[in-house]
């Protein structure tokens, strides 16, 4: 995919979500017409169970969701970058335990913590606290290795020398070094909460009906894939266009940097790359 | 004896056998295991209410309530509780469901032929896609990024995503079968074939993108590999390259890639069994936690979390005896 394309579109994915219930032709839970409808005129993707507007719908359904994600995925990011510039500045003993610990956390798939967490956590506290249990640690690899290898850089010792206190040598030669590592993590963690955050609300545990949400939608809607396909596809197709977008440009972005692989992720240790 | 020749991070090199190797990655699989099930036992104390109240009768008096109590033994301290939990649910006394009062294994031992026909089935679908996408990626990787971008997108797909739009596909366009996959009872899975088909579709395309953006690193190595250059300037033909002297270097990495995609599959069952109403493991956790029932989304969870460890554990198995030494890929 080309390089403008993208830009656009990551640009135009969230806008449109986020101005979606202003872009809505209908309201999104009024009931207006036959249920399970296919396109016509008025009802560009048809009508769903209660017969109310796909594409109004669809239109409305991505706010929240994407909010909730990147509540998540900044709080993840934070505890990654906060763990991985202790982890890599301080070494030795407690490098070793907050590695040895990121590397335990990373063995369950975020899916299993965030369901375990829904036992007794409201949906959107249960995204964020499997977003941050399951994506903090890789980001803290990545920050820790690239910490490391500033750290031995000429102008850190310099400024070491200069007799500058560790907080501040931190926060302002370490940090912004490795602040485009971290924005791509960010996306990384980004397109993770939205798979969690999407999983639960298809398992029933994130936005209530009759609110217009993607993954609501996809649940409600799957009884009438028979009968208006287009009522299950457009909000996969919505939220499928997010992710990808997200991904696609993380991945792009990395390599223009002549970035390391940012997913540090060897093959016996799964980054729940799915929901 | 190799020391390591990729160091894990901040860890110093490893030169110990493959026994110790393998007892350590048992520990750790044990030890995570001890903390799913710390968790999840957090998880079901932080609730509002106890076994107590949800099994009174509604309006029940608060004598009932502590007689009740005490004869469940909640009023001993959470650690005594933990331990009495933790020791009946490993000699395989999983209690009693609060919902229906059916034993809890019972439940399990029905579902789990389900799941484990789904995600076998979705491993064998899974397995060749897996290694003829990797291997295009993985060829192609000089070339272009089109192959790598296709995998990292596709993998970046939600599963709800993937199930959605075979649903609306495979259902709704084509009418080739149902969107539902409601068993009937007391049959066993592969009695309908038809009715696997999206989910075992849905757990096996995300899975075969996944996997393949592993592999394709694999890929790309073994053909950088001298003997592989050797053998085509001798002038063997390519699918005897391919055979001879790529694949059996690929036997290992696809084993352990499909390992740790068997964890991955546990818990994406969770949202493909519910979206098609399919009776498995995934959906008994789900409806077990909407309606509360905590012995079973104890139970379940700690299966699940096990399951999850074994195919983590299988992996690190194949990867301590095929490369002694080096950690990981």
């Amino acid at each position: 995919m080309s390089r403008p394309l993208l830009a656009v579109l990551l640009v135009a994915v969230p806008a449109t979500a986020l101005l979606g219930p202003w872009l809505a032709p209908h309201d999104p839970t009024t009931p207006l017409g036959t249920p399970w409808l296919g396109p016509v005129p008025g009802h560009p993707l048809g009508t769903d169970a209660l017969g109310r507007d796909v594409w109004s719908r669809v239109l409305a359904g991505g706010g929240e969701l994407l909010a909730v994600s990147v509540t998540a995925a900044v709080c993840a990011s934070a505890v990654g970058v906060v763990g991985g510039l202790a982890a890599g500045w301080a070494g030795g003993l407690a490098d070793r335990a907050l590695t040895a610990a990121a590397d335990l956390m990373l063995a369950l798939p975020s899916l299993l913590l965030a369901l375990v967490a829904a036992v007794a956590l409201p949906g959107r506290t249960a995204v964020v606290v499997a977003t941050v249990c399951g994506g903090a640690p890789l980001t803290l690899r990545v920050v820790r290795d690239a910490v490391r290898s500033v750290r031995a850089s000429g102008y850190v010792e310099a400024a070491l020398c200069r007799g500058e206190r560790s907080a501040s040598v931190l926060v302002r030669e370490v940090l912004p070094a490795v602040r485009g590592l971290v924005a791509a993590d960010l996306g990384l963690r980004l397109v993770v909460a939205l798979q969690i955050a999407s999983a639960l609300g298809v398992l029933g545990f994130g936005a209530s009906p009759p609110a217009p949400d993607w993954a609501l939608m996809l649940r409600e809607n799957m009884a009438g894939a028979a009968m208006n396909p287009w009522a299950v596809a457009a909000p996969a197709a919505a939220l499928g266009a997010t992710t990808v977008v997200l991904a696609l440009s993380v991945q792009l972005s990395s390599r223009r940097g002549g970035a390391r692989p940012l997913r540090p992720a060897p093959a016996r240790r799964k980054e729940p790359a799915r929901g | 004896m190799v020391p390591s020749a990729s160091a894990p991070t901040g860890a110093a090199p490893r030169t110990r056998g493959t026994g110790s190797a393998l007892l350590l990655a048992s520990a750790r699989a044990l030890l995570l295991l001890l903390a799913v099930s710390v968790a999840v036992f957090a998880a079901t104390e932080l609730l509002p209410g106890d076994a107590a109240q949800l099994r009174a009768v509604p309006g029940a008096e608060q004598a009932e309530l502590d007689r009740l109590r005490e004869e469940l033994g909640l009023d001993d301290p959470a650690w005594l509780r933990y331990a009495a939990w933790a020791a009946a649910l490993a000699t395989g006394d999983l209690g009693t469901s609060l919902v229906n009062g059916r034993p809890v294994a019972d439940a399990l031992l029905q579902r789990l032929p389900a799941t484990l026909t789904l995600v076998g089935g979705a491993l064998l679908a899974a397995a060749p896609a897996m290694l003829a996408l990797g291997w295009w990626a993985g060829a192609a990787r000089r070339g272009g990024g089109a192959p790598t971008a296709l995998l990292t997108g596709g993998a970046a797909l939600p599963s709800a995503v993937v199930a959605g739009g075979l649903a609306a596909l495979l259902s709704g366009v084509l009418e080739l079968v149902p969107p539902v996959s409601l068993l009937p009872p007391d049959r066993p899975p592969t009695s309908s074939p038809e009715l696997l088909v999206l989910p075992v579709l849905s757990l096996a395309l995300p899975t075969a993108l996944f996997g393949a953006g592993l592999l394709s690193g694999a890929v790309a190595d073994t053909l950088r590999r001298p003997h592989v250059a050797d053998s085509r300037r001798r002038g063997n033909p390519a699918w005897r390259v391919a055979a001879v002297d790529v694949l059996p270097f690929l036997l290992a990495p696809l084993t352990r890639v499909l390992a740790v995609s068997a964890g991955g599959l546990v818990a994406a069952a969770t949202v493909v069994e519910t979206l098609f109403g399919y009776p498995g493991l995934g959906s008994l956790l789900v409806s077990s936690l909407a309606s509360r029932d905590l012995p079973v989304v104890q139970a379940t969870a700690v299966l699940a979390a096990a399951i999850v460890l074994s195919g983590l554990l299988l992996a690190d198995t194949v990867a301590t005896v095929t490369e002694p030494g080096r950690r990981g890929p």
